[in-house]
Formats: structure tokens, C-alpha cells, sequence
């Protein structure tokens, strides 16, 4: 394990606004990481200064261990969210442009794009005009464009955003197959779920400052196992507990959380007194919970 | 250098196969031959006095007249004389015009011995005026021919004095008198400006707006994370460039394939050498349109790198061709005055220099000094603005929403 990215505090502003105030963080090798916040948080920001296509106005970034060097780039990989592609450009041929511009020669570029066209199952849609896919077409072609010069850090801006579930979960165990492989993946998304479940280390960003970061289990450590998910079939009586402090209810479960020193023991004897539980589960608090909470609820998006 | 070279390639590639680019390409020559050749079509119609009668108490000068005419640049099918002019000969004249038999009859009166005669042209198309300022000259030609035969000047002696006299230019190209013909010297010059101005109109809206659509797609993240944006810029030049010269190309190959021809001939196109150009000019001519095209390009490129999408490149269009307007009003100026300071200035100014310096070439060609001069600015300022676009385009893509004032760009350039 080695770091990939290391940003040593780093601040971009533009004109009066601040966008990335003192930010520091490593991405190891054959990890995934988590860059989250809210809309306008500097996460576009950060990773345009990680890509070079802007500069820090202080802190510095550092590639595979040296200096930022656009040499480094060509072991890079950047998905920006969505319309990353020529609409009027032939698949192929965009698919082939853009393996040359990352340093591939023509026939390796030809080579590489049909056999993750094939894998994706695209393979009859190469000779078509980007504009003439659907959304989630475009965005595995663009998927494909980002991987296929095999960079050793990849940045995913929004990967899944309009795919299917399908779709979803082909491009997640591709994903998860290159950390497998020893890649950095840098992900940037709201969707937290997707987060919880694929990275290893997040951080947080608000109003261009890190407010949260660490491995997820550190993060997560840090709050109290409050929480339990409940799924059930019966009565729903256990929810008068006098251990709540608040709890949802959705038809077949519900998510509670407990007063401090409440026991969730008691709980589920009073929930199986009344009910046919399938599931009981005490965790700390959901990621999705822990950004809400720490970004004071207001979010654009 | 590989990354220019395969965005250029890229950008050369997506006009060259655009259906947009086959059709211009086969349409606008044809289209300009198909106007020049309709246009000299109906100025032969429209300028030729077919059928013209001449009725005049005196035949002789009705004679003399009708001989003036046939000796014309434009003589007319048929001349009818009518003598003597009685009221009777008029109606008739009248009812013939009318019928359409006649285009027109001169009607001609004078007392015996009066040597300026009267004349009324009577025509169903009063604003011929080519057809009235043929027939007023010829008939003070013929006037003044009796009027010397009266005086005892042979008729063949006064038909050779009224004549007139042909001026030959002579033109000093570095100290030497070279015979040249001022409006065919002209017509290169204005091929110029009108092939310059019509490519940056067509080409240079053509750059910002792929640009201004980079910019409301996100592929200038991707492009920007592979190469730095001079390189982009660069390749994008090359590339539109490239397309445009091809398209030039093809289309100077097919007026060239056509300048031989009969059809040329009749309109009065015979080859290259009808547009005045010599071997030298011609080199000029490819020189400052390539550099002025790119410079051109280079500031659409700029200007692109401001908008937010591609309607708005609409509205810039003319801004970004004005330079060019600019010259061709100061080229009355410069044709007269090649040499003067505001002349060596204007052409050295590179947005003027393709037009301005290459009319001072084909009129007085200036110091070797001051045309290298304004090749390098030229080349410069290219340069020079391929890096402001670049800035532009790098730190413009990161502002949404409104379009940046001059101050803002302005501090654009200084960030990094």
C-alpha cells in the first residue's frame, strides 16, 4: 500500500468565493475513497486541482509520490459527471481518440475499446453517434474511455447516475475488481448508500473544509450503536418503548433510534412478544445520517 | 505535440465528414458561377439596345451617328434611320415602341447649320441609363464629326479625331515600370478580401461555436485532465484550420478548372492572369490569407471561450469579422497613399495587416523589412492569442451562468 494522491492542505479561491479552504487527504493504493458533500461543498473543485486543470493558490498536490507533474496525468483516470463525450463522434472512434490521448497507440486503443465494449455489451452500438444512445449507454461508453489506458487512479465523479440497476452493479464489481486489482478509485457522489457500501475511506467536505474523514469503520466508530432496523410482521406496539427517542415506521419495518443508555435487548423482547421478527439489527448511525447531521441539514441537492 | 496533432486530426476529421462540408464545398463554387454567369447573362440583355431607330431631319448626322454606334463597346442588332422626322414618321415610331418592335428612337432636331443638335430619347425603360450616357457620348461624337466635315476635315479624319485616346498605366515595382492593368491588379485584392472575410465569417463562427459546445458538455474536463488547454487550443486550430484551407482548396482548384474554359471566356475570365495576380502576388496571397484566417480563428477561439453556448456565438459573429470591415474601408486610403506613414502603420497592425499590406504589395511593394515585419507580427499575435483563448477556455469553462464582463476576463488571465 502506497500513497496515490496526497493533498497537503490545499485552498483554491475564486475571486471572493472560497472553494477549497486547507484540504488534506491520501488515497492509498487498492482502495476506494469516498469525497462527499453537498452541492457547491469544493468537490469539483479538489478533484480539478488533483487533474491539473486548475492549480492551488496554496498547499500542493502530490501524484504517485512526487510533485503534481502532468506526466502523471497519463496514469489518470477522470470521469467527469456526465456529457464527457462528443455527442456528434462515432463510438468507436471517441473511444479510440481518447485512448490515444491518454498515451495509447491506435491498435492498442482499437483493441482494448472493442473487448470492453463486448464486456459491457455494447459491442453493436460502436458504430452509432454518441447522441443517438441512451443515458446510460453514454455512460458506460464514457466508463470505458476513463479505464481503458489502465490508469492507476481513478476519479469517478457521479458514476451511476443514470443507470439501471443492472447497469449499476456491473459498473460497481468493475470497480471493485480494479481496487481488487490495486487501483486508487476516488469516488464523488451524494449517493451515500453506494458509498457505505463501496469505500473503504471517506471524507466529508463542507463549505470547502473537511468537516469528517477517516476509514469508514473510524467515522462510523465514533457514534454510539443507537440505531436498530427492524423488520417484522404483526403488531407494532413495540414503538410505544419508552427507550425511543424517535423512531419511522415503514409497512414491514422500522428504524429506530434509542435514548442514550436505553437497552435494544429489551426492545427486541418486547417487539418478539408481539410480532414475527425477520430481522433485528443495532448499528451506529447511517452514513447518509452522519452527513445530514454534521452538514446541519441544509443541503442543496 | 502528439496530443495537438490528434485533436487537430479529430476536429479536421469531424468537419470534413459533416454533410454541411460536401455540400458547401460542391454548392458555394457553383452557386458563384451560377450568379456571376446569370448576372453577365442579364447585363448583355439588360445593356444591349437591340432595336433602336434614329429619325432626324438631318440624314447625314442620323448616318454618322448610327456609324458611332456599330464602332460601340455595345452596338445595337439594328439601326433604322428615318428621314426626314415628320409627325407622321413619329406616330408610327410611337406605335412601334409601344408594340415593343423598337426598344427605343433617338428623335433629332436642329435648324440647318445649328452644329449642336436637339435630341429626345423616347424609351418604355427610363432607368437604362447605360443606354443614355452610350447614346448622349456617341452623339456629341457624331455631332462634332459633321461638324468638322463642315469645316473641310476628310470624313475619315474627323471619324479618327473624335475617338478617344487610350491611357496605358504604367505601374513602378522596385524602380522598374511594369505594365499593369489597374482594375484587374484590383480584382486579386478584393478576391482576398472577400475569400478572407467570407472563411472567418464561415470557419471563425464555426471555432467559437465548437468551443462555446465543449463548454456546455463537460468533455473539456476529460480534455483538460489529458493535455493543457495551449494544446487544445492549438489542435483546434489546426484541425478547423486545416478543414477550411481543404475547402479553399477545392474550391480555388474548381475556379481555376473553370477560369480555362469557354464559358469563363465569354464572361471575361481567362485564367489566372485576369485577376491581375503574378506568381509572386500569389505567394502573398496564400501567405496572408493562412495567417490572417488563423488569426481570425484564434480570436473566435477566444471569444467562444467567454460564451456559455452556441446561440450566443450568433450574435458575435459580426464582431469578430469587423477588423476585417475596418480594412476594407481604409483601403480607399491605402490605394492612394501606399507609402504614407498611416499606411505603413495600418499594415503593420497584424488584425489590418492581411488585407492592408497585401494591397500596398500589389500597389507599391514596400521595404522587404516591413513585410517581414509584418509576417512575424502577424505570426505573433497568432501566438499571442492562442495563449489568451487558452486562459480563457481553461478558467471560462469553470464559470457558469453569465457571461463574464472584460474586466472579469481580464482577471481571468491572471489566475493560473
Amino acid at each position: 500500500m502506497s500513497d496515490v494522491v496526497a493533498l497537503d492542505s490545499i485552498s483554491k479561491s475564486y475571486d471572493q468565493k472560497v472553494a477549497v479552504h486547507d484540504l488534506s487527504l491520501t488515497i492509498e493504493s487498492g482502495s476506494m475513497f469516498g469525497l462527499l458533500g453537498p452541492n457547491g461543498a469544493g468537490k469539483t473543485s479538489s478533484i480539478r486541482m488533483i487533474v491539473g486543470i486548475t492549480m492551488p493558490d496554496s498547499g500542493q498536490v502530490n501524484l504517485f509520490g512526487r510533485r503534481f507533474h502532468r506526466d502523471s496525468l497519463k496514469r489518470v483516470g477522470y470521469l467527469p459527471e456526465e456529457r464527457g463525450l462528443y455527442k456528434k463522434m462515432v463510438v468507436m472512434d471517441q473511444l479510440i481518440f481518447m485512448g490515444q490521448l491518454r498515451g495509447l497507440t491506435e491498435s492498442v486503443a482499437t483493441q482494448r475499446a472493442k473487448s470492453w465494449c463486448d464486456r459491457f455489451d455494447i459491442l453493436d452500438s460502436t458504430s452509432k453517434k454518441t447522441e443517438e444512445l441512451s443515458k446510460g449507454m453514454q455512460q458506460k461508453i464514457q466508463f470505458i474511455s476513463t479505464i481503458m489506458h489502465e490508469p492507476d487512479f481513478i476519479i469517478m465523479d457521479e458514476p451511476f447516475s443514470g443507470l439501471d440497476p443492472v447497469n449499476t452493479s456491473l459498473l460497481q464489481d468493475t470497480l471493485v475488481e480494479l481496487k481488487n486489482k490495486g487501483k486508487a478509485i476516488l469516488f464523488s457522489t451524494h449517493r451515500m448508500d453506494q458509498v457505505e457500501k463501496l469505500c473503504d475511506t471517506i471524507c466529508l467536505v463542507n463549505k470547502g473544509e473537511a468537516v469528517l474523514s477517516g476509514t469508514m469503520r473510524e467515522v462510523k466508530s465514533r457514534y454510539p450503536r443507537n440505531r436498530v432496523v427492524l423488520q417484522y410482521e404483526g403488531s407494532n406496539a413495540f414503538l410505544n418503548f419508552p427507550g425511543i427517542a424517535d423512531a419511522k415506521n415503514y409497512p414491514g419495518s422500522a428504524e429506530i433510534k434509542l435514548k442514550p443508555g436505553a437497552s435494544a435487548q429489551d426492545l427486541l423482547h418486547l417487539a418478539a412478544a408481539h410480532a414475527t421478527i425477520y430481522k433485528f439489527e443495532l448499528a451506529e448511525p447511517s452514513l447518509e445520517e452522519i452527513f445530514i447531521e454534521t452538514v446541519g441539514g441544509r443541503i442543496d441537492a | 505535440m502528439r496530443n495537438i496533432f490528434l485533436i487537430a486530426k479529430r476536429e479536421f476529421l469531424e468537419r470534413v465528414r459533416s454533410k454541411v462540408f460536401r455540400v458547401t464545398t460542391v454548392l458555394v463554387p457553383f452557386g458563384v458561377l451560377l450568379v456571376a454567369t446569370g448576372g453577365n447573362l442579364v447585363a448583355k440583355k439588360a445593356g444591349g439596345l437591340s432595336h433602336l431607330a434614329i429619325a432626324s431631319n438631318n440624314a447625314a448626322l442620323a448616318t454618322t451617328m448610327k456609324e458611332q454606334l456599330a464602332a460601340s463597346s455595345h452596338p445595337p442588332q439594328s439601326v433604322q434611320i428615318v428621314s426626314p422626322a415628320t409627325p407622321q414618321a413619329r406616330t408610327q415610331l410611337t406605335n412601334e415602341l409601344t408594340a415593343g418592335k423598337l426598344d427605343g428612337f433617338l428623335w433629332i432636331t436642329g435648324k440647318p447649320g445649328q452644329t449642336r443638335p436637339d435630341a429626345t430619347y423616347y424609351t418604355r425603360n427610363g432607368s437604362d441609363l447605360f443606354s443614355q450616357s452610350l447614346l448622349q457620348n456617341n452623339l456629341g461624337r457624331a455631332a462634332l464629326r459633321q461638324a468638322l466635315i463642315s469645316r473641310g476635315i476628310s470624313p475619315p479624319e474627323a471619324q479618327s479625331l473624335v475617338k478617344p485616346i487610350k491611357i496605358t498605366t504604367l505601374q513602378l515595382k522596385s524602380g522598374q515600370a511594369v505594365k499593369t492593368n489597374v482594375e484587374r491588379s484590383y480584382m486579386g485584392i478584393y478576391a482576398l478580401v472577400v475569400l478572407l472575410y467570407g472563411v472567418v465569417l464561415i470557419y471563425g463562427t464555426n471555432m467559437a461555436r465548437s468551443i462555446a459546445d465543449e463548454k456546455s458538455s463537460r468533455i473539456f474536463e476529460v480534455l483538460l485532465s489529458s493535455a493543457p488547454a495551449d494544446n487544445l487550443m492549438m489542435g483546434k486550430l489546426l484541425g478547423v484550420g486545416g478543414s477550411a484551407l481543404l475547402q479553399v482548396a477545392i474550391w480555388i482548384a474548381i475556379t481555376l478548372a473553370f477560369a480555362g474554359t469557354h464559358l469563363a471566356a465569354q464572361i471575361g475570365v481567362n485564367g489566372l492572369s485576369s485577376l491581375g495576380i503574378n506568381l509572386a502576388e500569389l505567394v502573398y496571397f496564400v501567405v496572408y490569407f493562412v495567417l490572417g484566417f488563423f488569426l481570425y480563428s484564434a480570436f473566435s477561439a477566444a471569444l467562444g471561450s467567454t460564451l456559455n453556448s452556441s446561440q450566443e456565438v450568433q450574435q458575435f459573429a459580426f464582431f469578430i469579422a469587423s477588423p476585417l470591415i475596418v480594412s476594407v474601408m481604409l483601403m480607399a486610403y491605402v490605394m492612394s497613399h501606399p507609402n504614407s506613414l498611416a499606411s505603413t502603420v495600418l499594415s503593420l497592425f497584424p488584425p489590418f495587416t492581411p488585407i492592408i499590406m497585401y494591397l500596398r504589395i500589389c500597389s507599391q511593394t514596400p521595404p522587404w523589412w516591413q513585410i517581414g515585419l509584418s509576417i512575424a507580427l502577424l505570426a505573433g499575435a497568432i501566438w499571442g492569442m492562442i495563449w489568451i483563448a487558452a486562459r480563457i477556455y481553461r478558467i471560462g469553462i469553470l464559470m457558469y451562468g453569465k457571461r463574464p464582463t472584460l474586466p472579469e476576463i481580464l482577471r481571468w488571465l491572471k489566475y493560473s
